[in-house]
């Protein structure tokens, strides 16, 4: 592995750090005492920070460093996590992430943002807690250098508290941990941080080799506060004694603020010519599986005294640990190939170190191996799988079509086939699927810069981060996403002295919600702002000419003109969205991922944007259906129900339209036929099916097509990469026998049917 | 314990360096000073390692196994920091508290 690969490891999991540090942070905003959640928040930063060490990336060493010392202060509880405290913590994080991002992909971060915050952080350190922003911003502590060492020339008031955590093995081997010492404390009192048990058992070679137990000993004692104990229980008396031997083990309590990465380093020449076991004391418990015992080579004693058991002894402590957290006992080789790639950045040390460490973690998070797979090799299964389903029902087809249709060892074996090819279709999509968390986590930081720029005080609320979608769909949300949260903070809230005028806490809420419905994923943005003035975007509508003066429309419909293009209805163009990209992109590029996007707003009390989008953009289920000697597919998502028409409810309407009543109701009856220019003859409504669709507006059509032939599960393939972009149709399809079936862009034909032409830039909209 | 007023009392004094080089010396010297009462003067170490503990142990143990007062006295800073971190207690070692 060469540098560059260790290096990019090293800013994945940085990325991971820097999602853990947020998601920390927000439940520490949240009022999440959990000393773990301090404790994972500043091994975050103690992770980038060591990593970046390795890499000699100076400035996110240097800011990491400041970010340290001030959460130290948090763990150790010199420092209360206020509001105020917490909101330059998270600021923070968001210039460790620039740092981060500008130290990958080049570029800079602003100095005198970072500046700012390093003053901030180390008056927060040194104990000025900030009683507004403005106070801390432009008075930097004038101590503030005095503290930039975590922790290390506090003696005065510092109660650490000990905190026990299990999984402190951030940074690893490779990644060269940077120490720092608790030793000036004082030593009645212990740091706060990890307790090891350590077993040590030199052999002979140890002492040979030029290794010292008091060295590594007085080392370790270095990492925190040791307390040894010696067991001479094996020692022969003195005639019987080699004096060259090595008969002693070495019990030790290690209670420190590094990882065990740190104390195992400092084994590391030794580690060979010993027998030795760190085990993460309370919670980590220890398995078997954890112990690297080196077997041979210990001296026996002539006393037959029986030898310590480290392990079991260890095991036995933390039973009851244990047993609240069993602990997976994999084979070694196993969690190395599984963890490990979960925890990229372990690669190199996995051999010697990795296995207790990647065990404890996945204890304490709960969370199963995983692996991480680069994204093109599963778009190529994906592709494969694809083909498969076409091949298989190409297979099918003609085994129908030919003699041995009769066999039913065929049939039963094409019938296996196709269960098979099904549950290795939605096994391979399972894959893909990941919980839209991260992005959700990217919109707090939104939600924050958005609300700092226009002066309000906002609160992001999520819910349903768990919920899975399709990675081509979640790297598509992004943009969409912020700009209706930097739409809802700028537009939707109020300031905060209209809020309090209304009678509303100063501060806004934006929640953000996800979760799955009927085969989609529903999307919300919600603020509790004033709702949509409609008076002022319907002047607004008539000023462009969007509509006439006179033209009567719904709350609904005013509701729905915000979507339209070149439409904003803020007074002054703002920073954040004021920047020509209105709401009519954000529907087209949610249309493009086959989505649909509503707003409902009540006066006084908010607004909620609606996304609805597929969960996966490689596959959907369609309906089959024939138009003008055509097979087109007709995504599933978006019939609600197909009727055979009948006379009495075809009703005339303008020079050539035709509106079908479904109970009672009209609907504009859309001849698929002729707008996608497959026939010029009218199609006769009585020989067809109808298919009634919902449309972006809230309204309903019925596509009339010639025949319905079924309803399948097609795989996506994208006519604008292999082909050309092809108004009223989404995307195509190859069926069973081979053919190519195109996929109607069900909301371009609609549109199509009221402005009498299909237009290029409708055929964005989907497939969903 | 107290050997002081005893007649037969063997005299061993440390020597400075108690490393690798030193612990098959001692131990010869221990080996003979067997059977009989024993004070060990550590007032000049500088330098004990692991191996020289263990040896000291296994002298104090096979004494106390004998019957025969065993004592170290004198012991500079560092043997007796040595022995702190070596998780060795000062009463294994039977060493005489520090009068000077």
């Amino acid at each position: 592995m060469d540098m560059n690969e260790i290096k990019a490891i090293f800013f994945q999991e940085c990325e991971e750090q820097l999602a853990e540090l947020e998601t920390g942070l927000l439940a520490i905003n949240d009022g999440d005492d959990d000393p773990e959640t301090v404790n994972a928040v500043f091994r975050a930063v103690h992770s980038i920070k060591g990593g970046a060490g390795a890499f000699a990336l100076d400035d996110l060493v240097s800011f990491a460093h400041v970010f340290e010392t001030t959460l130290d202060c948090v763990r150790s509880k010199q420092l209360e996590p206020t509001r105020d405290v917490v909101k330059v913590l998270l600021k923070s994080a968001d210039v460790l992430a620039d740092l981060t991002n500008a130290a990958r992909d080049g570029g800079s971060v602003e100095k005198s943002r970072c500046e700012a915050l390093v003053a901030d952080l180390e008056a927060l350190a040194n104990g000025q807690v900030p009683v507004s922003d403005d106070a801390v911003a432009d008075e930097p502590a004038p101590e503030a250098e005095s503290k930039a060492e975590p922790a290390d020339d506090d003696e005065s008031d510092f109660k650490p508290v000990p905190v026990q955590f299990d999984d402190l093995q951030e940074s690893d081997a490779e990644f060269e941990p940077v120490p720092f010492s608790f030793d000036e404390f004082g030593t009645d009192q212990a740091p706060a941080g990890n307790r090891f048990k350590i077993a040590f058992k030199p052999k002979p070679d140890l002492y040979l080799k030029g290794n010292e137990t008091l060295l590594l000993l007085r080392e370790l004692d270095q990492l925190g506060t040791l307390e040894v104990d010696c067991d001479w229980s094996e020692l022969p008396a003195l005639d019987a004694l080699d004096p060259e031997g090595a008969y002693l083990t070495w019990n030790a309590t290690l209670t420190t603020a590094e990882d065990e990465d740190a104390v195992r380093s400092v084994f590391e020449f030794a580690e060979w010519d010993c027998e030795l076991e760190i085990t993460a004391d309370e919670d980590a418990a220890p398995t078997a599986g954890e112990a690297e015992p080196v077997e041979d080579g210990a001296p026996e004693t002539d006393e037959g005294a029986s030898p310590p058991e480290p392990a079991e002894t260890a095991a036995a402590d933390d039973a009851e640990d244990a047993a609240a957290a069993p602990v997976e006992t994999l084979e070694l080789p196993n969690v190395i190939e599984l963890q490990q790639a979960a925890n990229a950045n372990k690669q190199d040390a996995a051999e010697n170190t990795a296995a207790p460490k990647t065990q404890a973690r996945a204890s304490a998070t709960g969370a199963g191996s995983t692996i991480r797979v680069e994204l093109g090799r599963i778009d190529r299964l994906i592709n494969l799988v694809g083909e498969l389903v076409i091949n298989q029902a190409m297979l099918a087809q003609s085994v129908t079509e030919s003699a041995t249709a009769g066999s039913s060892a065929v049939t039963m074996g094409l019938e296996d086939l196709q269960q098979l090819t099904r549950e290795i279709q939605d096994s391979v999509m399972a894959i893909r699927a990941q919980p839209v968390k991260p992005i959700f986590q990217r919109m707090s930081r939104t939600v924050r810069e958005a609300a700092e720029m226009v002066g309000k005080n906002v609160r992001l609320v999520t819910e349903g981060e768990g919920t899975e979608v399709d990675k081509t769909v979640i790297d598509k949300l992004s943009e969409p996403l912020t700009h209706m949260i930097r739409n809802a903070v700028d537009h939707g809230l109020e300031t905060p002295e209209d809020r309090q005028a209304a009678g509303k806490p100063a501060e806004g809420i934006v929640k953000l919600s996800a979760k799955h419905r009927s085969g989609r994923i529903v999307l919300e943005i919600a603020d509790d702002g004033a709702g949509i003035d409609r008076e002022r975007v319907r002047q607004k509508a008539v000023d462009r000419g969007l509509i006439s003066a006179e033209a009567t429309l719904s709350d609904e419909e005013i509701d729905n003109l915000i979507f339209q293009p070149g439409f904003s209805t803020a007074e002054q163009l703002s920073d954040i969205s004021g920047r020509g990209v209105g709401m009519d992109v954000v529907k087209r590029s949610i249309q493009a991922l086959g989505g649909r996007v509503s707003i409902t707003s009540t006066p006084g009390k908010g607004s909620v944007f609606t996304m609805s989008l597929p969960l996966t953009l490689a596959v959907l289920d369609g309906m089959v259906v024939s138009v003008a000697d055509q097979t087109l597919v007709v995504p599933l998502t978006s019939i609600i129900e197909t009727l055979k028409p009948e006379n009495e409810h075809i009703h005339g309407f303008g020079a050539s339209g035709q509106l079908i009543s479904i109970r009672d109701s009209f609907k504009p009856l859309v001849d698929v036929g002729q707008i996608l220019n497959f026939s010029n003859a009218p199609t006769d409504p009585l020989a067809g099916v109808a298919l009634l669709v919902d449309s972006e507006d809230g309204g309903q059509s019925a596509l009339l097509v010639d025949a319905i032939q079924g309803q399948r599960q097609v795989v996506i393939k994208s006519l604008e990469a292999n082909y050309a972009n092809v108004p009223g149709i989404a995307a195509a399809t190859i069926l069973g026998d081979g053919q190519v079936a195109l996929i109607v862009d069900v909301e371009a034909v609609v549109s199509a049917s009221r402005n009498g032409a299909l237009k290029s830039e409708m055929s964005l909209a989907a497939v969903g | 314990m107290s050997v002081e007023s005893q007649t037969g009392t063997g005299q061993l004094q440390l020597a400075e360096n108690l490393d690798l080089t030193a612990v098959t010396p001692l131990h010869k010297s221990l080996l003979s000073s067997r059977g009989s009462a024993l004070v060990i003067d550590a007032s000049a170490v500088e330098r004990i390692g692991g191996q020289s503990v263990q040896l000291l142990l296994s002298a104090s143990k096979s004494w106390a196994d004998d019957g025969v007062p065993f004592e170290i006295v004198n012991a500079s800073n560092n043997f007796l920091s040595a022995l702190a971190l070596l998780g060795v207690g000062p009463d294994s070692l039977h060493v005489k508290e520090q009068t000077q």
